[in-house]
């Protein structure tokens, strides 16, 4: 990268970081909410258990700044949705079946988050842009 | 004398310099908007007398007090501006960014930057006015 834009670059490469999260975060968000009914395949195991990303700062050496790394992927604890299916394969002794613990509106509505914040970082992308668009108009004037 | 020694131009390209590093630091701020206890920054306006020079503590680090036995220094203020007017603002999990209010400030930021190089050019095109040329 030329040294003259390398702060504009800086920018940029900070901001695709922030894509780049977000969008780990929403295909985590799209596995959970695919997964909403995946039940166990075996009788009275465990069904799918939500995942819930995290996110962490930290300081990218060859960019002095800190960028945003997807962390660790977690399992939420919660309890599972159980129902009375005797029918299932997938039922206990005692007819009971384990569903997933993914509330389809939290995942919605966490997705329309991160969506807010992908459009936020690709805004900076393009005001970046600007810039240094009007920078190399100067050279026009 | 050279070009670069002009006030004006020195001044517009402190300017110029000044946000292209908020950009970055506003980026980081948008960039860590869902980070875990996340405090968004800003950077402290350039001030400049009226020689064109900079007055205060932006472009060379000031010394600064990193704990309270160390004795005080008289000179320079901090060069991060400390963001956000409302602890009400912080979410649960720490993070303190307010995405609009970054967004506002990064059109700000971008507006004013478009103001400082399209100064630039017309302070240039009044030099090659000066020997002939415009």
């Amino acid at each position: 990268m030329a040294d003259d834009a390398g702060d504009f670059a800086r920018s940029m490469s900070i901001a695709t970081s922030g894509l780049r999260a977000q969008a780990g975060r929403m295909r985590i968000l799209s596995e959970n909410i695919a997964n909403a009914d995946s039940t166990a395949q075996t009788t009275g195991g465990d069904p799918y258990r939500r995942k819930v990303p995290t996110f962490s700062s930290e300081l990218d050496r060859t960019l002095d700044a800190k960028v945003v790394t997807l962390g660790r992927v977690r399992t939420d604890t919660s309890p599972f949705r159980v129902k009375y299916e005797p029918a299932n394969p997938a039922a206990d002794a005692a007819g009971n079946v384990k569903y997933p613990n993914v509330n389809s509106l939290v995942e919605q509505t966490d997705m329309r988050d991160a969506q807010r914040s992908y459009e936020a970082n690709l805004n900076i992308i393009s005001a970046t842009r600007r810039m240094i668009q009007r920078t190399l108009d100067i050279l026009k004037a | 004398m050279s070009i670069n020694d002009l006030p004006v131009l020195s001044a517009l390209r402190t300017k110029m310099q000044w946000h292209q590093e908020r950009q970055r630091v506003l980026s980081e701020n948008v960039a860590n908007s869902d980070t875990p206890n996340f405090k968004p920054r800003d950077l402290v306006e350039p001030k400049f007398d009226r020689a064109g020079g900079v007055a205060g503590s932006v472009g060379s680090l000031a010394m600064m007090r990193t704990s309270g036995s160390h004795i005080g220094t008289s000179a320079g203020g901090p060069t991060f501006a400390q963001d956000g007017k409302g602890g009400f603002q912080t979410r649960p999990a720490g993070n303190a960014v307010n995405l609009e209010d970054q967004m506002l400030k990064v059109s700000a930021n971008q507006m004013d930057y478009a103001a400082a190089t399209s100064l630039y050019g017309k302070s240039l095109h009044l030099l090659k006015t000066a020997i002939g040329k415009g």
